[in-house]
C-alpha cells in the first residue's frame, strides 16, 4: 500500500510542479502572479483534444502522435501566455502593482467564459493517447499512464533546469530576474527575456493541462481553476520565484494530499484543509517558503 | 431629445407586442441548463417543450401554453435566484424542477411564499418534501414530485448488493450533498439490516478529480471490501471507476452508485472503465415502459438529434400532470393548480401517478441497470 500512495503522490506532485513552475518564473522575473496561468492550463488541454482529432492523420497514433500532440499543445500554450502578457500586461508593467494583478483577474475570467460559451459547458472527454496497461512492481498496480505522466514531467523539469543554467537565454532571464533594469543596461532586451519567460512558463503550464486531461480522462472549462490554486500554493510553500522550490513545494502539497485522503480515517473530506494547514504552518515558520530567500528592500 | 426618441420607438415596439394577441401562459422549467448536469436538463426542457406543444397542437386551453426554461446550474444558491425570478413573473403558472435534490430543497420555501406549485421530475431527497411537514416551513404545501425518493432507493440497492450480488463488506463513499450523502446513507440502513457490513465511510467533494489515494486505501482493507457504493453523480462516479480500473479494482469488486451516475455522461468521463458499473434508477427505464411507447416514439420524431436521458419521461409526466390539474382548476390559477394537484389521479407514461400526503408519488418502483460502456447502454438486471 506504501509504495502504491507514493506512486499516487509522484503523479499527482508532478503535475502540480508543472504548473507552479509557470507560476514561479513569472513572479521571479516581474513580482507579479500571473492568474490567468490556470487558463493557460485549462487551454493546453484542450487544444491537445483539439489536435488528438486532427493529429493521427498526420503522426498517426501511438508514441509519435502522443509526443507531436504534446509538442504543439504546449507551444500553443505558450504563444497563448506570451500574447496575453503582450496585451494585458506589458501595458500596464509601470502603472501600478495592482493594475497588472486586476488585468490578470479579468484575462482569466474572459478566457473562461470564452471556453465555457463557445466550446462546452460540460465535461469532454479526453481521448487515451496510448492503451492503458497496468504492471504490478512489489504488489502496487501502477498503470502506463502514471508512469508516462511522471516521465515527462521529470524530463520537463530537467529541460527547464537545462536551460536556465546553461544556457545563453537562461543566463539572461537569471540576470532580469535578479536586476530587470541592470540586466537592461548590459544589453539585455528586457521585453524579449520577459516574453520568453511566459513562453516557457505556458508551455510547462499547457503540458500540465494536457498531463492532467490524460490522468483524469476528461476536461471541462474551469479545470484550471482548483490545480492552479493549488499550484500557486505550491509555489508559495517552496519559496516563490525559487524554481527549485516550485518543484520541492508540488511534491510536497501531492503527498500531504495523499497521505491525508489515504491513511486518515475519514480524511478524503478533510484533506484539502489537511493540506492548507500545513502550508500555515510552514510559512509561520519560514515566511518566505522553504527555499526562499530573504529579499533584501531595495534601495 | 434623442432619449426621447428611444422611447418613443420603445413604446411603439411595446404595444405592438401586447397588440392583440391571445395570451401566454408559462410552465417554467426549472433545471440546470449548463455545466456538468446541463445535459440532463436539457433533456428535461424538451420533454417539457413536447408536452406543451401537444397540449397547445390539441387545443386544450383557451390560451397559449410555453415552456420557459430556467438555468439554476445545479447549484443551490443559483436555484433560490431562479425561484425568486419565478414566483415574480405572474404568467408562470407552475414550475417543472428542480433536477437536483440540493437545489429543489431551497427553491421549494421560495415557491411556498407565492404560491406557486413545484413538480419535481428527479429530485430524489426524501427531505425535498418532508420539510414542508417541518415546524419552520411557512405557507402552503406546494411540492410535489413523480420519481420514488432515495430511501426506497438506497434500501432498494442494498438488498440487491447483499441478496442479488452476495456481498457482505461494501466501502461507503458519496460527494457530501444532499442527495449523495442521503443516498448513502439510506444505503448503510438498508445493508446493515441485510446483516452486511460497511467496511469504511468517506467522503469527497465535487470537483475533486483524485481519488487515487482513497481507492487505493479501500483495495488494501484489512477487512477487504467486495465492492464500493457511491452516492453521487456521474462526473466524480466516473472519475472513480476509471480510477478504480487503473487500480486493478475489476470485477467481481462491484461499483454500485444512484440514479445522479446514471447517465450518458457516465460514458463520457470513464470511457470503458464504466463496463460493469451498477446504477438503479428511480422508476422504470422509458424504453421498458409500454405506457411510454408514444411518448418515446414522439420524443424522436420532434428532437430527431438529441438523445434522450434517463429523466426526460419523469419530466414529460410532471408536465402533463401540471396541465390536467390546470384543466381541472378551470384556469391558470396558482392557488387552484395546488389545490388540483393534491387531487392528482394521473394516467400516464408512467402508469397511474397520485401524491400522498406529502406530495411524494405513491409508486415506489426502482429498477437496477449495468453500464454497457461499448453500446453506450444501461442493461436492466433482472
Amino acid at each position: 500500500m506504501l509504495i502504491q500512495q507514493v506512486v499516487n503522490g509522484l503523479t499527482l506532485g508532478a503535475i502540480y510542479s508543472l504548473i507552479a513552475l509557470g507560476y514561479t518564473l513569472v513572479y521571479g522575473i516581474l513580482t507579479m502572479i500571473n492568474f490567468a496561468h490556470s487558463e493557460v492550463l485549462m487551454l493546453g488541454a484542450f487544444m491537445a483534444l483539439g489536435l488528438a482529432a486532427l493529429l493521427p492523420a498526420v503522426f498517426g497514433t501511438g508514441l509519435v502522435g502522443l509526443v507531436g500532440m504534446f509538442v504543439l499543445s504546449m507551444a500553443g500554450a505558450g504563444l497563448i501566455n506570451v500574447l496575453i502578457e503582450r496585451f494585458a500586461y506589458r501595458p500596464l508593467r509601470n502603472v501600478s502593482r495592482l493594475a497588472p494583478l486586476i488585468s490578470a483577474i479579468g484575462v482569466s475570467i474572459i478566457l473562461q467564459n470564452g471556453v465555457f460559451l463557445w466550446i462546452s459547458t460540460q465535461s469532454l472527454r479526453f481521448p487515451e493517447p496510448v492503451a492503458i496497461g497496468q504492471v504490478e512492481v512489489f504488489g502496487a498496480t501502477i498503470s502506463s499512464l502514471q508512469i508516462i505522466i511522471l516521465g515527462l514531467a521529470l524530463g520537463l523539469m530537467a529541460l527547464l533546469h537545462f536551460f536556465v543554467e546553461h544556457t545563453k537565454l537562461g543566463k539572461a532571464m537569471r540576470a532580469c530576474s535578479d536586476d530587470i533594469q541592470t540586466a537592461g543596461l548590459m544589453g539585455i532586451n528586457p521585453n524579449y527575456i520577459i516574453a520568453l519567460t511566459f513562453f516557457v512558463g505556458g508551455a510547462l503550464g499547457g503540458a500540465a493541462g494536457v498531463l492532467y486531461g490524460m490522468n483524469y480522462g476528461s476536461i471541462k472549462y474551469n479545470l484550471g481553476f482548483l490545480p492552479g490554486a493549488k499550484a500557486f500554493t505550491a509555489a508559495v510553500l517552496g519559496g516563490i520565484g525559487n524554481i527549485r522550490g516550485a518543484v520541492l513545494g508540488g511534491f510536497i502539497l501531492g503527498f500531504l494530499e495523499v497521505l491525508a485522503s489515504g491513511y486518515i480515517p475519514n480524511g478524503a473530506q478533510w484533506r484539502d484543509v489537511i493540506a492548507f494547514t500545513v502550508l500555515i504552518i510552514v510559512l509561520l515558520v519560514r515566511p518566505s517558503g522553504l527555499l526562499g530567500e530573504k529579499i533584501a528592500e531595495k534601495v | 431629445m434623442i432619449f426621447r426618441r428611444i422611447a418613443a420607438i420603445a413604446a411603439v415596439a411595446l404595444v405592438a407586442a401586447c397588440g392583440p394577441k391571445e395570451k401566454t401562459i408559462k410552465i417554467a422549467v426549472a433545471v440546470p441548463l449548463t455545466g456538468d448536469m446541463g445535459t440532463e436538463g436539457q433533456g428535461l426542457r424538451r420533454a417539457v417543450e413536447l408536452a406543451v406543444e401537444e397540449a397547445n397542437a390539441a387545443k386544450r386551453f383557451p390560451y397559449k401554453l410555453v415552456a420557459a426554461p430556467y438555468d439554476d446550474r445545479a447549484d443551490p444558491k443559483e436555484a433560490v435566484n431562479v425561484a425568486n425570478l419565478i414566483i415574480s413573473d405572474p404568467s408562470v403558472v407552475a414550475v417543472v424542477g428542480h433536477y437536483n435534490s440540493g437545489c429543489a430543497t431551497p427553491a421549494a420555501k421560495v415557491y411556498a411564499r407565492a404560491p406557486v406549485a413545484m413538480v419535481s421530475p428527479a429530485a430524489t431527497n426524501p427531505e425535498v418534501t418532508a420539510q414542508q411537514n417541518s415546524p419552520d416551513w411557512s405557507g402552503p404545501r406546494v411540492v410535489f414530485r413523480v420519481v420514488p425518493t432515495d430511501d426506497v432507493q438506497g434500501s432498494y440497492a442494498a438488498t440487491f448488493a447483499a441478496k442479488k450480488l452476495g456481498k457482505k463488506r461494501m466501502a461507503l463513499l458519496h460527494d457530501k450533498s444532499p442527495y449523495g450523502q442521503g443516498l448513502a446513507e439510506e444505503f448503510k440502513k438498508g445493508f446493515l439490516a441485510q446483516g452486511g457490513k460497511i467496511v469504511s465511510e468517506d467522503g469527497v467533494s465535487v470537483g475533486d478529480k483524485d481519488f487515487k489515494a482513497l481507492l487505493t486505501k479501500i483495495k488494501n482493507d484489512a477487512s477487504k471490501p467486495e465492492g464500493i457504493y457511491f452516492g453521487g453523480l456521474y462526473t466524480e462516479a466516473g472519475l472513480l471507476l476509471k480510477q478504480m480500473r487503473e487500480l486493478g479494482l475489476n470485477d467481481p469488486f462491484a461499483f454500485i452508485s444512484g440514479d445522479g451516475a446514471m447517465t450518458f455522461g457516465l460514458f463520457d468521463v470513464a470511457g470503458d472503465s464504466a463496463d460493469g458499473a451498477y446504477l438503479s434508477i428511480v422508476g422504470v427505464p422509458a424504453d421498458e415502459l409500454p405506457s411510454a411507447k408514444k411518448f418515446v416514439d414522439d420524443y424522436k420524431a420532434r428532437f430527431p438529434n438529441d438523445e434522450r436521458k434517463p429523466f426526460d419521461h419523469f419530466g414529460y409526466e410532471a408536465a402533463n400532470i401540471i396541465l390536467a390539474a390546470m384543466e381541472r382548476a378551470g384556469g391558470p390559477d396558482r392557488e387552484k393548480i395546488i389545490a388540483e394537484l393534491k387531487k392528482t389521479k394521473h394516467e400516464g407514461v408512467l402508469g397511474t401517478t397520485q401524491f400522498d400526503d406529502k406530495g411524494d408519488t405513491t409508486s415506489k418502483i426502482v429498477t437496477m441497470t449495468r453500464a454497457a460502456a461499448k453500446k453506450r447502454a444501461f442493461d436492466t438486471v433482472r
